[in-house]
């Protein structure tokens, strides 16, 4: 693993090992296995250079899913592995942390959109669900082979808040975080704070005074 | 309000407004604008003298313009911080609030705007909301009868410390209002204005008439209603309350309300849905309760804060279900109604959470970010041989690439955002972006046109919008035809003519080049960048006479769901539209084209490496030994 995150010298231009790819097809319940069965993306995908591993699981995102990944990198000796299963905005975070605990850079996991840009997509099209599931699952292999390990970059914090609008949600927050020690700004553009609830007479359930 | 004035770790800065907000999670930099208010806050000791002295009254906005103001005011008694201020627009320039203040000279006339930079780690956004004006609903006649007023023009007649002093009077005579209507659903749940529900106004509407009962039992009150929605805790009790305290709840949208122009009665004309039929009542007073519509600045704070605005208006949250507090920029995060109409105990609530979201951050030393930034090739970077360019730094969006003739560019690494703008323009291939390299992505489009690329529509979407697009149209069940084959990058700046040219090349049926809508772009302009390129690709390929619907161009927000569907069937059809055999011919016909665009392809570090071995893949994809 590279300890730079961003190598100057481009070593991580191209990958230095070979690929010991594991592919995780997951039914997610029958949200993707009701529309095409996961078992022949994973014969397509178990036949394609690179993979050493390829099987479905009925929740990737389960502790049983994941452990499966995780002691399967050990005992396969996987470098990288290609999760297809949902959206990259429901579970990349997820299934980073789930190899990384098993020893793997984050950044060499690959995920395969198979449920929300396929199988909820399609349900009028079943073949052609499968195919496009395959053909994801296939980009996501070629890509996987070519991944090189990254580092997160670390920033600095710098520890002061700003909470741009006065009203009862934002006075609120700002007195929750000075309370936890975080100095805060506190912009409002009127020139009192109070925002639309300093207007209310007595407010809803408990018709107490809005002030 | 008076907690956050006295708590001494919070710089209450009033009359104030964000400017420009710059950098990144831990480390951003914002620019206020402190408005002058002519009055020194540290001398101001909040008497009233000079709102005593001004002879100028203006309608005063807080009270619904339904009370007067001085030109030195503060908008309600309760101000905080409490210090005065001197609209200079209404000022006549008489001093005698000068006089006024006397030994305190608190009052400075020269005083002018300030700027101001703050060093900030995480911000929460909390700007609200806005009534809608029900004037353009000229069926109720708001504006034309004096006795048809809004909800909060009601809260502060019915408010002790309004114009008023709490007295409910009609405005037409002062006389008191013993029939009183409420109509629900004023501008909201109304396809004309807004679609949608606006979440609290069928509770407020059950306060009002319940506070109007309780202080005036002897009024009649009805509301008129579509549905009547109460939802959360203790809400369903409220509103039998208020049905057992003899309000009247009628089921109708009314369609109009006349008025008797000498006593300036009103009579509502609706349907009663319990009834089934049309009815018309009299009523000595009329409030419409208005939907709650976004701040009319909200277009300008979502470009200063770059972030997404729904469907709607509203500020746009990451996910709606996962992360339904933070922005998609990491270290801004949403609290209250910005980002959708909320009742009070839900944006207190939103308020706590999004101040535990940011003090997650503020809390640590440091902040990890994503390494997907740029990198630049130092020896294949022309400048470094002595040839003007700076193409890539004039893409970045952030001044993030240090550029100098006869030296190769470079990336300030911490302040990339990992867009890939430069990545994209760099006419040299001098520059990739860690994650999104060439060769991983050509590995993608090599396989997802593997087998019969004429039948694909291959998608390049961006990370923050039309890929959130696609993934709404799938959880929304919106069905597109399966020939779609998505890909993603960061941004459509990172949409590299090479790689449109290569899938051409390869002989894909159809490309869409989506991204965001230029005003949600999550990396300031990197949307202009990509949507330069696109049009300098349609033009080309119009040029080489490819057919029409063949590349398309869409910016898609995470919101469209119902778009991106709509537009991979529109596609779809254009596909189906070319005969067969006119599509593989002209599919042959610019394949050289296409080739004579690409002729360094190979250079690029990596790519030629990667390429024989996706070779690999997609023979075992189509079951032969060559492809093309």
């Amino acid at each position: 693993m590279s300890e730079d995150p961003i190598t100057k010298s481009h070593a991580a231009d191209f990958p230095q090992d070979e690929p010991r790819i594991g592919v995780y097809v997951c039914h997610c319940g029958s949200n993707i296995a009701g529309v095409i069965p996961p078992e022949e993306v994973v014969d397509f995908a178990g036949k394609l250079p690179g993979v050493v591993r390829s099987i479905d699981t009925m929740y990737a995102c389960a502790d049983s899913g994941q452990r499966l990944i995780k002691e399967d990198i050990a005992k396969y000796g996987l470098n990288r592995v290609v999760v297809s299963a949902c959206s990259v905005r429901m579970h990349e975070p997820t299934f980073r942390g789930c190899v990384a605990e098993a020893g793997l850079n984050p950044f060499l996991m690959e995920m395969a959109n198979i449920r929300e840009q396929c199988t909820w997509a399609h349900g009028h099209d079943r073949a052609g669900a499968l195919e496009k599931a395959k053909d994801l699952t296939a980009a996501a292999v070629a890509k996987a082979s070519f991944l090189t390990p990254l580092n997160m970059i670390k920033v600095p914090v710098t520890k002061r808040a700003m909470v741009i609008g006065g009203g009862v949600a934002g006075i609120n927050a700002a007195l929750d975080l000075a309370e936890q020690n975080i100095p805060v700004t506190l912009v409002e553009k009127e020139p009192t704070i109070g925002g639309v609830m300093a207007q209310l007479n007595k407010t809803f359930p408990t018709m107490d005074c809005s002030i | 309000m008076v907690d956050a004035a006295r708590q001494p770790l919070i710089e209450v800065k009033t009359f104030t407004e964000v400017e420009k907000v710059e950098g990144y999670v831990g480390n951003f930099v914002v620019t206020l604008r402190e408005k002058t208010k002519y009055v020194r806050a540290d001398r101001c000791n909040g008497c009233g003298a000079c709102t005593k002295a001004c002879p100028v009254e203006i309608p005063n906005y807080f009270e619904m313009n339904l009370a007067p103001r001085k030109a030195a005011y503060i908008p309600m008694s309760q101000a905080v911080p409490l210090i005065y201020n001197i609209d200079m627009d209404a000022c006549i320039h008489c001093y005698k609030c000068v006089e006024a203040c006397g030994a305190l000279e608190a009052i400075d006339f020269s005083m002018e705007d300030k700027l101001v930079e703050q060093e900030i780690g995480a911000i929460v956004v909390a700007t609200g909301f806005s009534h809608f004006d029900p004037t353009p609903m000229t069926e109720y006649g708001y504006g034309r009868f004096p006795n048809v007023i809004t909800a909060m023009e009601m809260e502060r007649l019915n408010n002790s410390a309004g114009p008023t002093n709490g007295a409910l009077i009609r405005p037409s005579d002062g006389k008191s209002p013993k029939q009183i209507a409420i109509i629900n659903c004023v501008g909201s749940r109304d396809k004309r204005y807004n679609p949608s529900c606006s979440n609290f106004c069928c509770m407020y509407a059950i306060k009002n008439a319940l506070l109007l009962k309780q202080m005036h039992p002897d009024t009649e009150i009805s509301i008129y209603y579509i549905d009547i929605r109460t939802p959360s805790k203790g809400y369903e009790e409220f509103y039998d309350r208020a049905r057992e305290s003899g309000i009247r709840f009628i089921q109708g949208r009314p369609s109009e309300i006349t008025e008797d122009p000498d006593t300036h009665q009103l009579f509502i004309s609706s349907e009663d849905i319990t009834l089934g039929k049309v009815i018309e009542r009299e009523y000595d007073m009329v409030m419409l309760n208005q939907a709650a519509i976004p701040q009319p600045d909200q277009n300008h704070m979502s470009s200063v804060l770059n972030v997404a605005q729904s469907p709607g208006g509203w500020f746009m949250e990451y996910h709606p279900k996962l992360r339904p507090i933070d922005s998609p920029t990491d270290g801004i995060f949403f609290a209250g109604a910005c980002q959708g109409p909320k009742d009070i105990p839900a944006s207190v609530a939103q308020g706590s959470a999004a101040a535990s979201r940011a003090s997650r951050i503020l809390h640590s030393d440091s902040w990890q970010i994503e390494p997907t930034v740029a990198v630049v090739w130092p020896d294949r970077c022309v400048s470094a041989k002595g040839q003007a360019c700076g193409i890539c730094a004039r893409a970045c969006p952030y001044g993030a690439i240090d550029y100098t003739k006869g030296l190769a560019a470079e990336v300030i690494t911490a302040k990339c955002h990992g867009c890939g703008a430069c990545v994209g323009e760099c006419p040299h291939d001098s520059i990739t972006q860690l994650h999104y390299t060439d060769a991983q992505v050509l590995a993608q489009i090599r396989t997802l046109l593997a087998v019969e690329p004429e039948k694909k529509i291959l998608a390049f979407r961006c990370q923050w919008c039309s890929y959130g697009g696609a993934d709404l149209a799938g959880t929304s069940h919106f069905e597109y035809s399966a020939n779609e084959r998505g890909l993603r990058v960061m941004c459509s700046a990172r949409m590299d003519a090479d790689l449109i040219y290569e899938a051409y090349r390869l002989g894909a049926g159809a490309i869409l080049y989506s991204g965001c809508h230029p005003q949600d772009c999550h990396y300031i302009t990197g949307q202009v960048v990509g949507a330069k390129r696109a049009a300098r690709l349609e033009k080309i390929f119009e040029r080489m006479q490819m057919s029409p619907g063949r590349f398309r161009v869409e910016w898609i927000s995470a919101a469209e769901g119902d778009k991106y569907a709509r537009v991979i069937n529109e596609m779809q059809a254009s596909l189906d539209a070319i005969p067969e055999d006119v599509l593989k011919a002209e599919i042959e016909r610019l394949r050289p084209e296409m080739a004579k665009k690409l002729t360094k392809l190979d250079e690029i570090p990596g790519v030629a490496q990667a390429l024989v071995q996706v070779d690999f893949i997609v023979n075992e994809m189509v079951g032969k030994e060559k492809v093309a």
